[in-house]
């Protein structure tokens, strides 16, 4: 075989590897797209079949007409109401939850990572929100959360979120901003600029790539949080996820709207994750430009 | 202000870091307008925390720190009018070599029309103008050092701090860049203070030298005396390549005469009263000739060649002494010579310097 035939071969083994790693990682993204267009008989079927028989979009339809899927019996439990309500309340309540949680999680790196603010205890200390089952928090959130009106409001999960996300923003910028060359910020200090001014005119766009993906990181925890949504909120502040879980009577599940309102919830995590991508490989490429 | 003030006075400046690391004591220090100082010493001398201490970027344990005369010991780094050029640039490396130039007139408020007119004026003098547009991460080294150095200067300072600026350069680069940073400072005319640990640089660029040692100074002076008049044993053993032949002898007082460990021989010292004792004597390599024969009475040291390296317009020749001690000497051109030959040096009495084996110090 001559050398470039080889080198060919070699090319294409490796893309059927991929090709199949992939097929394996997206299997159950697959069986979640047909399990959407399938119709209530088709749902629990055996043997399963990937293409459904008799594809239909009923399970899209009931998401924004409430009622139950053709051919079920029995009352929804919940969900009914489109699910306008539970996207508007996540698009509200994650994004700002994420940002309050960039934030915070920023300065708090920089006061860390900069002046060792707390020594080693506090940056340990802050991680203890992430050493307990969150469902241990719930209780004795749920007593504070009733006497400051906080329960089935936007605002009280936005502040919720941002305070379980914290720990991880922090740590995770932490790293980043300790990769930028202390010296750069002294030769701003150096040309006269305040700490503030450094802070932002310096370090935040150094950090850009990092802060990228660390609010990709929380916006998907955030987007995707089932238990505290769950326990925190019941019509007003729903999130998608909690609707999802709606999807169900007495009898049981409605696995059709729930596959199509997983489907259609990954939208906007896609979109975000488009969108980041460019800054994505900043971030992980950092070290190198130093 | 008042005249005669110098530019940079340290008084007494000592620096503790939190874990417990002394990196300066007790230092003091002058630096006159429009000089150009090298620190020059062994890493982990304290010479770059000393320069962060000038700069205000880090503050002093003890003592204080005066700017022409004014106390600025607790001045923040924004008030000083100090550049700092560091070892590694620092560049802002999400900006434009134009952005990094105006950062510090825009910062202090300069106005716009002449922010542009300072920083094309830099870019013209510095050859910059064709990378005003590119970012400072995409630059070569030396577009980046020269960067480094017009965004300091754009400034203008009060003096210019640079760290170990050529560190990152080859051989053959650095040579250029030294010579290129000296022409800097004297068309720029301002007061510069160079950090270095390599003495060729402090050599060839300061006019003044001071060699620092365990966060204390050792020696300050041009470098003609750091060189040929080295105070104590450790700035003898550090400067020069190869550095000074260090040989222990013992001084008798009340004769004023030395006599070498290493060879049966004595030397008129030449001191005054001194008391009898331990004492080394340093000898450059340079003035130590290999010579055959009785020659003029000159003081001569016997021993047998160990190593012979010639390296062109040189030789370095390690001569075992009879004690056992090692020598090094430097003669011009090539020297043939094999290992084990037997061979006499012997050197000028004026060239020689004693030293007190106990204190270092030199004895005059």
């Amino acid at each position: 075989m001559s050398r470039a035939a080889h080198g060919r071969a070699r090319g294409w083994a490796r893309l059927a590897v991929a090709a199949v790693v992939l097929l394996l990682m997206m299997l159950p993204v697959i069986w979640l797209v047909s399990l959407s267009f399938k119709p209530p008989r088709e749902w629990l079927a055996t043997p399963p079949s990937l293409i459904p028989r008799n594809p239909t979009v009923d399970n899209y339809v009931v998401l924004v007409a409430p009622g139950i899927p053709k051919g079920t019996i029995g009352e929804v439990v919940g969900a009914a109401q489109p699910v306008t309500r539970a996207f508007v309340n996540s698009v509200i309540v994650v994004p700002l939850a994420t940002l309050a949680s960039l934030g915070v999680g920023f300065l708090g790196a920089y006061g860390i990572s900069r002046f060792r603010v707390g020594g080693n205890f506090l940056p340990f200390s802050v991680l203890a929100t992430r050493m307990f089952p969150p469902i241990a928090f719930a209780v004795p959130l749920l007593v504070y959360y009733r006497s400051a009106g906080l329960i089935d409001t936007r605002l009280g999960l936005i502040l919720m979120y941002t305070a379980f996300t914290l720990a991880f923003s922090l740590w995770l910028l932490k790293g980043f901003i300790d990769g930028v060359p202390r010296h750069i910020e002294e030769a701003a200090i150096l040309d006269g600029a305040s700490r503030w001014r450094v802070l932002f005119t310096i370090t935040l766009p150094l950090v850009r790539g990092g802060l990228a993906a660390t609010g990709l990181f929380v916006f998907i925890m955030n987007w995707t949080e089932f238990l505290f949504a769950l326990i925190f909120t019941s019509r007003t502040a729903l999130t998608v996820p909690v609707q999802i879980s709606q999807y169900a009577s007495a009898v049981g599940r409605f696995y059709g709207p729930q596959a199509a309102l997983g489907l259609v919830a990954s939208v906007p995590v896609l979109v975000a994750g488009y969108v980041i991508q460019r800054y994505l490989v900043r971030a992980f490429t950092f070290g190198l430009v130093k | 202000m008042s005249r005669g003030d110098p530019l940079i006075r340290l008084e007494g400046v000592g620096k503790t870091f939190d874990d417990g690391t002394v990196a300066v004591k007790d230092l003091d220090l002058e630096i006159e307008e429009d000089a150009f100082v090298c620190f020059l010493g062994p890493s982990g001398c304290g010479k770059t925390t000393t320069l962060r201490l000038i700069a205000g970027l880090e503050n002093p344990t003890t003592g204080e720190v005066f700017l022409r005369g004014r106390r600025i010991t607790d001045w923040p780094p924004q008030r000083r009018g100090v550049g700092l050029v560091f070892q590694n640039y620092a560049l802002f490396q999400h900006m434009t070599v134009r952005s990094n130039l105006a950062f510090g007139l825009e910062v202090r408020g300069t106005p716009r029309r002449e922010v542009a007119r300072r920083v094309q004026d830099m870019a013209a003098r510095l050859d910059l103008e064709e990378v005003l547009g590119v970012r400072a991460s995409r630059l070569d080294l030396s577009t980046m050092q020269r960067v480094a150095v017009g965004r300091t200067l754009v400034a203008e300072p009060n003096v210019l701090l640079l760290d170990e600026p050529l560190n990152n350069f080859q051989a053959g680069l650095r040579e250029q860049m030294r010579a290129q940073l000296k022409s800097w400072q004297q068309q720029f005319g301002r007061a510069t203070i160079y950090v270095t640990h390599d003495q060729e640089e402090a050599m060839t660029l300061g006019d003044r030298i001071v060699v620092m040692r365990d966060g204390e100074v050792e020696q300050e002076g041009p470098p003609e005396q750091v060189y040929g008049r080295p105070e104590t044993l450790f700035v003898a053993g550090f400067i020069g390549l190869p550095p000074m032949n260090l040989l222990p002898a013992r001084l008798d007082g009340s004769t004023g005469r030395v006599s070498l460990a290493d060879a049966s021989l004595e030397l008129e010292a030449g001191t005054k009263e001194r008391p009898s004792g331990d004492v080394v004597v340093g000898v450059r390599p340079e003035h130590l000739l290999p010579v055959e024969g009785e020659v003029d009475g000159r003081p001569r040291l016997r021993g047998v060649i160990d190593l012979v390296r010639p390296m062109a317009a040189k030789t370095i020749v390690d001569v075992r002494l009879e004690g056992g001690t090692t020598v090094r000497a430097l003669t011009r051109g090539i020297v043939r010579g094999e290992p084990g030959e037997p061979v006499t040096l012997a050197f000028d009495p004026m060239a020689v310097v004693l030293f007190d084996r106990s204190t270092g110090l030199r004895i005059d």
